[in-house]
């Protein structure tokens, strides 16, 4: 699990540095850059979490109602 | 941008921190400190986590992303000057991921928060009557035109009085502990969030975080105009210590209340939307 997050949150992290240099350099346009964000930054935020984290419990039923 | 991005979030937390504590200090509690927000989204970031198993597994996951991808969209809408139409679709967008949250989780309190935050969509009529005063006034939508507008005839604050107070609501209603908090009541322990722990709450403080600081300076940007950076920080702390006095001295209402209330005003700015229409065309 930890694995997997660490290879999302480099490829989250790349793929925004990428954009952000192409876009500073002028390749692409502010609406691409734009939407390589919006698609990468939540995965690579959840990834950053899931690899800091304490680790992976057992999942549990939670409370229902009696 | 990116830099931008993670620094609105910061500070959109650390808005949410000043927020508790002046509700605390209003109720004469010490109250957390300022920070508590950004420590609470560290805190559940460390936490060991899991996915409940009465919970929609992709639902559960997938609803965190979108909560975070549609604030990271309004912001950029935000700092390109984009259309108001599209910050305020995705005002609208919340709502159903806070539906989804609620009901991924399996737990009937994360249901009865997603039902309520259907219930509570009353909050946004007020919205579209504001945006409609805002459109009759600027002829456009657009927040770069808006801003230039202001630049002429002078802020909307003043000459759209009522459609800033129909906004203020609409913040008022998306702030915690507010008297529209009809969501998070607290007989729902935390409401649509109550399963969404560890790794997940954090994404979603993140998203709040962003949310928080995106619809303040919508706010400042359409009914005062474009500001130097410190006193758009300035104004925003302001906006955010005022908005904590209302929620700090108001109960919080039952959902029928709240959407009385709502619809009333509704009804007071269709009125008032109407006089702009007759005063513009005449």
């Amino acid at each position: 699990m930890k694995r997997s997050a660490g290879r999302l949150l480099a490829v989250g992290g790349i793929s925004c540095g990428t954009a952000f240099a192409l876009h500073w350099s002028g390749w692409i346009p502010l609406w691409v850059f734009a939407a390589v964000v919006v698609l990468a930054f939540p995965p690579t935020v959840l990834a950053l979490f899931l690899w800091w984290m304490a680790g992976e419990g057992k999942e549990d039923i939670p409370f229902i109602g009696y | 941008m990116i830099a931008e991005l993670v620094l609105a979030t910061l500070f959109g937390l650390l808005l949410l921190g000043i927020h508790r504590k002046v509700i605390a200090r209003i109720q004469r509690r010490p109250g957390p400190p300022v920070w508590q927000e950004i420590l609470h989204a560290a805190k559940f970031s460390f936490k060991t986590t899991w996915v409940p198993a009465t919970a929609s597994r992709a639902l559960f996951i997938g609803i965190v992303l979108v909560a975070i991808g549609i604030w990271t969209a309004a912001f950029f809408v935000m700092m390109t000057g984009g259309s108001l139409l599209v910050i305020f679709g995705i005002y609208m967008l919340h709502k159903i991921v806070e539906h989804a949250f609620g009901l991924s989780s399996g737990s009937p309190y994360g249901k009865f928060g997603g039902v309520r935050s259907v219930i509570s969509a009353a909050s946004e009529i007020p919205l579209f009557v504001s945006v409609a005063a805002i459109a009759l006034f600027t002829r456009s939508l657009t927040l770069s035109d808006i801003i230039a507008w202001q630049q002429v005839h002078g802020p909307l604050l003043i000459i759209a009085f009522p459609a800033a107070i129909a906004m203020y609501l609409v913040l008022l209603s998306k702030m915690p502990f507010g008297p529209f908090s009809i969501v998070e009541a607290k007989e729902l322990v935390s409401g649509y969030k109550t399963e969404h722990f560890g790794v997940w709450r954090a994404g979603l403080e993140v998203c709040n975080g962003l949310k928080t600081t995106v619809l303040l300076a919508t706010f400042l940007l359409v009914f005062v105009g474009q500001l130097p950076l410190w006193w758009m920080v300035i104004c925003m702390i302001a906006l955010t210590v005022s908005l904590s006095f209302a929620c700090a001295l108001t109960p919080m209402l039952s959902p029928f209340d709240s959407v009385t209330i709502q619809s009333l005003f509704t009804g007071v700015m269709l009125v008032y939307a109407g006089i702009v229409f007759l005063w513009v065309a005449a």
